[in-house]
């Protein structure tokens, strides 16, 4: 059918907010416009001459929808557009900037698994995974994606207050010679250098070195 | 005489990777003489037809200084110019004498401090900037001949360097590493400490 | 040496620091890519992928879209915004200086160019050709980052 007079205003701030590549267009709804706004989005890979319509996201009322997987290449660039309609008007097809998901995409903590013996603390350090179609498929970690991928790891001993920095490139790291009977908290980073791109730092861990026996 | 004199004594100042064009004031009695900077890269010279690029946080400047650290990003040879306004009149370009390549700067040493915390021998760096690198060489006192290397990419207060056994001394050096030229600064002076039980000792 | 990014094409190895041209770019992308309207044409990426090229063909597209990009694109990539156009002069002496790392494994006979390179390239000229001048320069300056992800 032809394009009804596209008079409402626009579906605001359209952008796509990424984390591990799940990759979820989100935007803000048109200035003062109530309830009982619907929307609908397309897509297109940058470089291909079409747009493409997403069926899942076809007359709805919320403000955002979830392109992870028309956007799981990370080898291509996109583009995506919402559209606004209330009581028979419409609003103009609104684009995001172009979104490359290897450079656009924020990257979580590792995960962090600790254990300790009377003198040292082991730990073992997991990237993140990329987003998964599905859970049964193969999982793909972003180690894979980013292979200059490192770990900035570090050590709070609690006792003392002291922090120690380690930089990592393999997912475990020992740290000897500690004192026995003495609270440790680990907390660690992503860091790749190539795109540059940082993680946070995770939440602390804690643990205790176990009590010195012949003490 | 319409024109104002053009600046002179056209230097660069370029220590650890932070270029300063500076001159000589140009004195006109009762007037307030501005500067403006331009630049021109070795692309600039052979692909587009020599032309210039203001730098625009030294235009119409006062200062006899500019920080052109920003615009000097690659590692060719660059072209510099100033030029002088006062009142109504202006000065022909003073034109750096030869060119300038970031590859020259000069690099110092890192402030380095070592720090023995129990067994652990650790190094506080300090940040130079991300155009830098640290390696870190560190080595029991008298086993000059058995070293070990730490590349330190990113400075975050103290860097775990390695396990000490209790006893001997350890002593450390560092220098920079810049990638983008290709070249490391000489070493800082050494520094050892030892481990013993849990209390640092210093011993240089 | 410590920490310098070596860049292995074939048999050339060359040692270049990205991380710069990077930021460069990171800082004018968006700036770059909303003066180029054209959604449905690229440059490097369509039809033919970079990512689909042959280890052993590496160097020479490198070698081949460095000149390009040294000779076709900057230059015409002038703006009204002096910023920038300071990025723009950062990131072509960058190119002008790995343009010339490249050339040397070329003199050297390490980065032949084969068939598939060859058709590779010419499909890029043929994109390039596709638009007016600044058009394509705009647009080929705003694919920077797909040169670089594959260099990467």
């Amino acid at each position: 059918s032809g394009e009804l007079y596209c008079s409402l205003p626009n579906p605001r701030n359209v952008h796509f907010e990424s984390i591990n590549m799940k990759n979820v267009l989100h935007w803000s709804a048109p200035e003062g416009t109530g309830d009982g706004v619907l929307y609908k989005v397309k897509y297109s890979v940058y470089g291909v001459g079409k747009w493409i319509r997403k069926p899942e996201c076809r007359n709805i009322n919320r403000t955002w929808c979830d392109l992870s997987s028309e956007t799981s290449d990370y080898e291509e660039q996109y583009y995506a557009s919402v559209k606004a309609f209330l009581n028979g008007m419409c609003s103009d097809w609104m684009e995001t900037t172009r979104f490359n998901p290897l450079t656009d995409t924020k990257i979580d903590p590792p995960m962090i698994s600790i254990s300790s013996t009377e003198k040292s603390i082991s730990i073992i350090l997991t990237a993140p995974e990329k987003w998964n179609r599905s859970p049964e498929g193969e999982s793909v970690s972003l180690l894979q994606v980013y292979p200059g991928l490192q770990y900035n790891v570090s050590v709070l001993n609690k006792k003392t207050k002291k922090r120690w920095f380690f930089s990592v490139s393999n997912n475990t790291l020992v740290v000897p010679w500690l004192e026995p009977g003495t609270a440790y908290c680990v907390s660690a980073q992503i860091h790749v250098t190539t795109p540059l791109l940082h993680s946070g730092f995770s939440k602390e861990y804690c643990i205790a070195t176990l009590k010195d026996k012949t003490a | 005489d319409a024109l104002l004199p053009a600046p002179q004594n056209i230097s660069i100042v370029s220590i650890n990777m932070k270029h300063f064009l500076t001159w000589s004031p140009v004195i006109v009695q009762g007037e307030t003489v501005r500067y403006s900077v331009e630049f021109q890269g070795e692309y600039e010279r052979e692909y587009a037809n020599e032309s210039w690029i203001p730098i625009c946080e030294c235009s119409l400047i006062t200062a006899t200084v500019c920080n052109i650290t920003e615009d000097i990003s690659a590692t060719v040879a660059y072209n510099l110019r100033v030029r002088a306004d006062g009142g109504a009149r202006r000065s022909e370009w003073g034109t750096l004498k030869g060119f300038f390549n970031r590859i020259t700067t000069s690099l110092t040493p890192p402030l380095m401090k070592v720090i023995a915390d129990g067994y652990h021998l650790l190094v506080e760096l300090e940040d130079m900037g991300p155009a830098f690198q640290f390696c870190v060489l560190y080595w029991k006192k008298g086993q000059e001949n058995r070293m070990q290397q730490k590349v330190v990419k990113e400075v975050s207060s103290v860097v775990h360097l390695d396990t000490m056994e209790a006893g001997p001394d350890y002593c450390v050096k560092a220098q920079t590493y810049v990638e983008a030229i290709n070249r490391s600064s000489s070493f800082s002076q050494t520094q050892c400490v030892r481990a013993q039980g849990s209390r640092s000792v210093w011993l240089v | 040496t410590a920490g310098n990014t070596i860049f292995h094409f074939g048999p050339c190895r060359i040692s270049m620091s990205m991380t710069e041209v990077r930021a460069g770019f990171t800082a004018i992308k968006a700036n770059i890519q909303a003066r180029d309207p054209i959604r449905t044409l690229s440059i490097l990426s369509h039809p033919h992928s970079l990512h689909k090229v042959k280890s052993s063909d590496r160097c020479c597209i490198a070698h081949h879209l460095f000149n390009f990009y040294v000779d076709k694109v900057f230059k015409h990539c002038k703006t009204e915004d002096s910023y920038v156009n300071r990025k723009i002069s950062s990131i072509a002496n960058s190119f002008l200086s790995m343009k010339r790392k490249l050339g040397q494994c070329h003199e050297q006979n390490k980065c032949m160019c084969g068939q598939e390179s060859a058709e590779k390239f010419k499909q890029i000229l043929a994109n390039y050709k596709g638009l007016n001048v600044t058009s394509a320069a705009i647009k080929s300056l705003g694919e920077l980052d797909i040169l670089l992800d594959w260099m990467e």
